[in-house]
C-alpha cells in the first residue's frame, strides 16, 4: 500500500536521509531501527507529508498526493493546547480529519477507552503527565481510522508499564490498519513488528523480516560440556574447528555444518561422556544490530 | 468549509481561554479614554505640576471635539499598533515552537486555511477591541467637549479599522516568519512604523501605502469631506492588505519543518 522510492533530504549542508526505498503492505507492521540522528524522524515526516523530499517518491495506494486523512500520524514529541481538555482536543482533531461532528462523539469515546484515558477526558491536558500526553497523542492519530499509522518513537518516553501497554495496543492495531514505527530500543521491535528497516546515516543498511535478520547472522558456533574430559579429544574430529577451551571438560568450536551436531552427539555417546550442555550460540537482536549498524 | 469552522472555533475558545479577549479590549478602552480626559483636565494638570512661577497664567483654549478626536487616532497609532501587534505576535510562531501545527498539518489541512483563519479571527479581536475603545473615546469627547458630529466618527472608524487590519496582517506575518516572539513583533511593529514614515516623507508619492488611511481618516473628521485619492489610496491599502496576508501563506507553505 505504501512504497517509497528513493527518498532524498538534503539541507544545506548535510544530507539528512540518502536513498531510502522500502515498502509496507496492508496490516503489516514495520519498524524504523537505527542510532539517533540516523534519519528516522525525517523519513517518517516525509512519509506523513510535514516535509517534501528533495527527491524521490512516495506512493500511498498508488497515489503521488496522498489522502491526509489516511495517514495517522504520532510526533515523537506531540502536543497540544495546554488550555484544551482532552474531549476538546480530539473533536478539534477529528473534525479537521472530516469526521462529522456525531461520529467524532463516537469516535473520541471509544478511543479514550482504548487508550485508557476515559477518566481524564475532561482534564485540562496541561496537567497531563508525559505518558498520558503520548496516549492522547495515539488517540488523536487514531481517530480517523487510518489506513496508515505512523508512529514516531511511540514508547521511548514510557515507563516499563506503558511500554507494555503501548506495545499491546499496537499488536491490536496491526489488525485494522498498517502500522510503521521507529524505535531504538530493538526489544521493542522484536515484539510487534513483522518487518525491519534498519537505517545508520541517513541510509537504509539492512531491511526484511526480522527472522530473516537473525538467521543471516546466525553462525554455527555451539558450547559443549559434559562431566569428563574433552581436551584432547575434541580438536581431532573432522568437522569441528576453532575449539575454545573454556575449562577441560567445556569447549567453545565452530561446526562444519548443522547436521554435524548429531554426529559430535554419537560420538560423546560411544566414548562414554555425560553430555550436561550443548547448545547453539544465538546472538541476541542486539548483537545483530550492532553488527549491521558498525558493518 | 468544515476545516474553516473547525479552526475559526479553535480561535475562539483560545481568545477566551487565553483572556485576550477580555484584556486587549480592555487595555484599547484605556487607550481611548486617556487622551480625551487628558486634554480637559489639561489645566489642572499643569497648576499641579506645581513647578510653575508665581503669578503666572497659562491660557488655555480647549480644543473642538474634532481635534480630540484626531489626537486619540494618533494614539491609537501607537500604543495601540503595539498592543495588537502583542496580540497577534504568538498566534501562529507559538503554535510553531510548542509542535501543535505539526499536528494540525499532518491532516487534510491547507497553508491557505490555516492562515486565513488566524488573519480572520485575528482581525476580528483587534477591529472589535479599537471599535470598543475608540467609541468610548467618542462618548467622552460628547461629554467633555463640544458635539461630534456621529457620521464623522463612524467614517473615521471604518477608515481607521481597515488601518488596523493592516496592522494586524503585519503582525501575523512577522509571526509567520520569524519563530521568535521578540523577532516577530519587531518584524510587524517595523513594517507598520515604515509604512507610517514613508507616508509622511512623502505625502505625494505614498498615496497607495496603508498608512494614507490614517491621513485620509483624520482630513474626514477635521473637514467633514473625503480628501483626494480617497477611492485610489483606499483600494490601494485593501490591495497591499491582501499582499501581505497572501505572503503569509507562500511563507507558511514554504516552511522546513512545522
Amino acid at each position: 500500500m505504501l512504497s517509497i522510492e528513493s527518498l532524498c533530504k538534503s539541507y544545506r549542508h548535510h544530507q539528512a536521509v540518502r536513498n531510502v526505498s522500502f515498502q509496507v503492505m496492508e496490516n503489516e507492521c514495520v519498524a524504523l531501527l537505527g542510532p539517533n540522528g540516523a534519519g528516522k524522524t525525517t523519513t517518517l515526516q516525509m512519509l506523513s507529508g510535514l516535509l517534501s523530499p528533495t527527491s524521490g517518491t512516495v506512493k500511498l495506494y498508488g497515489e503521488k498526493k496522498a489522502d491526509r486523512s489516511m495517514i495517522g500520524y504520532l510526533p515523537q514529541y506531540p502536543a497540544f493546547y495546554s488550555w484544551m481538555t482532552a474531549n476538546e482536543f480530539l473533536t478539534f482533531a477529528g473534525r479537521l480529519s472530516g469526521l462529522s461532528k456525531k461520529k467524532c462523539q463516537e469516535k473520541i469515546g471509544e478511543m479514550l477507552e482504548f487508550v485508557g484515558l476515559q477518566d481524564a477526558a475532561n482534564k485540562r491536558i496541561g496537567g497531563y503527565s508525559g505518558g498520558m500526553k503520548q496516549r492522547l497523542g495515539l488517540a488523536q492519530a487514531l481517530l480517523h481510522k487510518p489506513k496508515l499509522l505512523i508512529l514516531d518513537e511511540p514508547v521511548s518516553a514510557l515507563d516499563p508499564s506503558g511500554r507494555i501497554e503501548v506495545l499491546d495496543m499496537m499488536r491490536e492495531l496491526k489488525k485494522h490498519m498498517a502500522v510503521l514505527f521507529s524505535t531504538h530500543v530493538l526489544h521493542d521491535a522484536e515484539q510487534v513488528c513483522d518487518q525491519v528497516v534498519i537505517m545508520k546515516s541517513g541510509e537504509i543498511s539492512w531491511k526484511g523480516a526480522l527472522q530473516q535478520l537473525k538467521e543471516q547472522h546466525q553462525t554455527n558456533v555451539f558450547t559443549l560440556t559434559v562431566k569428563e574430559k574433552l581436551k584432547g579429544w575434541l580438536e581431532e574430529k573432522p568437522y569441528i574447528s576453532d575449539v575454545v577451551y573454556m575449562n577441560p571438560s567445556q569447549a567453545v568450536f565452530e561446526l562444519s555444518d548443522t547436521g554435524s551436531g548429531r554426529i559430535l552427539l554419537s560420538d560423546c555417546i560411544q566414548m562414554g561422556l555425560t553430555v550436561t550442555r550443548f547448545e547453539q550460540k544465538t546472538e541476541s537482536l542486539e548483537d545483530v544490530y550492532l553488527k549491521v549498524v558498525h558493518a | 468549509m468544515n476545516v474553516m469552522m473547525t479552526l475559526l472555533q479553535k480561535e475562539w475558545l483560545e481568545g477566551w481561554r487565553s483572556g485576550k479577549l477580555i484584556w486587549l479590549p480592555i487595555a484599547m478602552m484605556i487607550v481611548g479614554l486617556t487622551q480625551p480626559l487628558t486634554i480637559y483636565y489639561m489645566p489642572e494638570i499643569i497648576a499641579h505640576g506645581g513647578n510653575l512661577p508665581d503669578g503666572m497664567k497659562i491660557s488655555f483654549t480647549m480644543p473642538s471635539g474634532s481635534e480630540v478626536m484626531v489626537s486619540t487616532l494618533s494614539q491609537f497609532n501607537t500604543l495601540g499598533m503595539a498592543l495588537i501587534i502583542f496580540s497577534v505576535m504568538g498566534s501562529v510562531a507559538n503554535e510553531r515552537n510548542q509542535g501543535v501545527t505539526a499536528l494540525i498539518m499532518s491532516r487534510p489541512v491547507t497553508a491557505a486555511q490555516y492562515i486565513l483563519n488566524k488573519w480572520i479571527t485575528q482581525s476580528m479581536i483587534g477591529i472589535a477591541s479599537f471599535a470598543a475603545g475608540y467609541g468610548l473615546a467618542y462618548y467622552y469627547v460628547r461629554i467633555l467637549f463640544e458635539h461630534a458630529s456621529f457620521s464623522r466618527f463612524a467614517a473615521s472608524l471604518g477608515l481607521y479599522s481597515l488601518w488596523m487590519m493592516f496592522i494586524v496582517t503585519a503582525g501575523l506575518a512577522g509571526s509567520t516568519m520569524f519563530r521568535s516572539l521578540g523577532a516577530a513583533a519587531a518584524a510587524g511593529i517595523g513594517l507598520t512604523a515604515a509604512v507610517s514614515f514613508a507616508v509622511s516623507l512623502f505625502p505625494d508619492g505614498a498615496k497607495w501605502l496603508p498608512a494614507e488611511l490614517c491621513k485620509q481618516a483624520e482630513h474626514i473628521l477635521l473637514h467633514g469631506e473625503r480628501a483626494d485619492f480617497f477611492g485610489w489610496s483606499l483600494t490601494f491599502s485593501i490591495l497591499c492588505i491582501m499582499l501581505l496576508a497572501v505572503f503569509s501563506v507562500w511563507r507558511f507553505r514554504r516552511y522546513e519543518s512545522y
